[in-house]
């Protein structure tokens, strides 16, 4: 039997269904860049998200575990081989995404024998100050966007536009701010893929609550900061406990 | 030299990944960009720029690393600013003599295999999986060393955070590596003051008894014995040498004022009269 231009479009569509309701599933990830460096933040169930990429890239994801397992260690090989082969200040967030993972990513996502990549990604990259810090978020189609200041990936693209509002909608420099506001806009990311919020409107504060209280009594709070300015050669950790729980305080009263 | 100048770019799907196979460390993700060993050459042809002492000695609180700036070829002064004390990662130090040219590339080696295994695996190299990658380097650099060229010996300083201390390693040519208690010192003016240590040692006290400014001072006196016994050590008195200390807090970079100050300490030396 031939297999015809139309098995080819019908199979993306395919492809594109299941891999969008996979996606819907994972637990969003927050950016946000602040003078003391960049912020990443989410709820994870049982593995770690935020991983440290390269001097002054880090990444996220959601999708399934040995997909985002796959392309991080690509993403390191890169950038390791360029940071040895030249320097680190050629290891950027646009060579990666753009050049390297985008177009694997897209020749996998077109070969109907290949197994479906189930993939959402937010790369950061640290700059010399706020301004030059840049998030990509990059798809299982090899697509990406790049965006400042605020960045967030989700199980869909209305709960990305909801995420991106909330961030958008306050401001503050400080960490404890970032993390509060960084967790509503999770919630209400995480209400809107899964279909529990109203289409119509977006989550409520109440709504909001209840979500981030649910999910820190089930799940662990994780976040991870590339520093601005340090005396260490490494500028990626994720934050201790102890600088993030002052925030929580608020959402853990549920105990 | 054959290094390959193309970007790494994904080849063909592997096992249903959209990615090349994964490398198993650093040495392999990287096999290709090493330069092939070159054709057997007479060493006098080659004008080979070498970096001369570095000091690193225990202190009470870790390791301090203090070189000379002068790196030669033959008889001449190449440069009076070599920075010869490396920082690999944020507990580790190392200090080169011998080949500037190797040293420099084989520390960006191990800066990147370090950082690697780091990132890949989710957890820090071991010191004795690092002292090993050290090593590694050394043998892998003994064909063209063998020819007369590309030779280098690094001091290695680590805070062990297993035992809270700071350990010395230093290596021969083929890279055996030796664990040092109280100092470790290499390049054209170590075998000048080797002893030099042992009498302070012995008559003062231990190095990882002092404390940092102390330790500090001590190695500029021997720095500046080996500047005065080899001619291939630069002196003080145009460039501030370069001194890093790890300790558990990580790199200590020695500023310039605290510098001064162990350097007044120095000159005041009897029958001394050198910089202001």
């Amino acid at each position: 039997m031939a297999y015809t231009p139309y098995d080819w479009h019908l199979s993306l569509q395919q492809r594109t269904e299941y891999i969008e309701e996979r996606l819907r599933g994972g637990s969003p990830v927050v950016g946000t860049s602040l003078a003391a460096g960049i912020l990443l933040l989410t709820i994870h169930q049982t593995q770690r998200k935020i991983f440290e990429i390269y001097d002054r890239l880090m990444f996220a994801g959601i999708g399934s575990q040995s997909d985002l397992e796959t392309t991080r260690i690509a993403a390191i090989d890169f950038a390791h081989r360029e940071g040895f082969l030249r320097s680190p200040h050629d290891v950027t967030a646009q060579r990666l995404v753009g050049s390297v993972l985008g177009p694997a990513l897209k020749r996998a996502f077109a070969d109907p024998f290949a197994a479906p990549f189930v993939f959402r990604g937010l790369f950061a990259e640290l700059g010399e100050t706020p301004a030059e810090d840049q998030f990509f978020v990059l798809n299982y189609d090899g697509e990406f966007r790049r965006l400042q200041r605020v960045a967030a990936i989700g199980g869909s693209d209305e709960a990305e536009r909801e995420m991106l509002a909330a961030l958008r909608s306050s401001s503050g420099d400080d960490l404890g701010t970032a993390l509060r506001r960084g967790l509503e806009a999770w919630a209400v990311g995480q209400l809107l893929a899964r279909g529990s919020g109203d289409e119509a409107q977006p989550p409520g504060p109440g709504q909001i609550r209840a979500t981030i209280e649910e999910a820190l009594a089930d799940g662990t709070f994780e976040a991870g900061l590339l520093e601005r300015t340090t005396r260490r050669s490494q500028r990626f950790r994720l934050l201790a406990p102890a600088e993030f729980e002052p925030a929580l305080a608020e959402y853990r009263s549920r105990g | 030299m054959t290094v390959d100048p193309r970007p790494w770019q994904p080849g063909a799907p592997a096992g249903g990944s959209p990615f090349p196979p994964r490398a198993r460390s650093f040495a392999e993700l990287v096999a290709d960009l090493w330069p092939a060993a070159p054709p057997p050459a007479d060493p006098a042809d080659v004008l080979e720029t070498h970096g001369t002492t570095v000091i690193a000695v225990k202190f009470d609180g870790g390791v301090l690393n203090v070189g000379d700036r002068r790196a030669t070829a033959n008889m001449a002064v190449m440069f009076d600013r070599a920075e010869k004390v490396i920082v690999l990662d944020d507990t580790t130090l190392m200090a080169v003599s011998g080949s500037f040219a190797r040293a420099m590339e084989i520390a960006r080696y191990l800066q990147h295999a370090f950082s690697y295994y780091r990132r890949t695996e989710l957890q820090e190299m071991s010191l004795e999986g690092k002292i090993s990658e050290v090593s590694r380097a050394i043998a892998n650099n003994l064909p063209m060393a063998l020819q007369g060229i590309g030779a280098f010996l690094p001091v290695v300083s680590a805070y062990d955070p297993r035992t809270n201390e700071g350990r010395i390693f230093f290596y021969d040519g083929m890279g055996a590596r030796f664990e040092t208690a109280e100092f470790g010192v290499a390049g054209s003016g170590a075998e000048r003051i080797r002893g030099a240590f042992d009498y302070i040692i012995r008559t003062r006290k231990p190095f990882r008894e002092m404390a940092l400014d102390e330790a500090l001072r001590e190695c500029l006196i021997l720095l500046d014995i080996a500047a005065d016994l080899d001619a291939a050590t630069g002196g003080f008195a145009k460039v501030l040498p370069v001194a890093k200390a790890i300790t558990r807090d990580g790199v200590l970079e020695i500023e310039p004022e605290r510098m001064r100050r162990a350097l007044a300490g120095v000159t005041s030396l009897p029958d001394r009269a050198r910089m202001a």
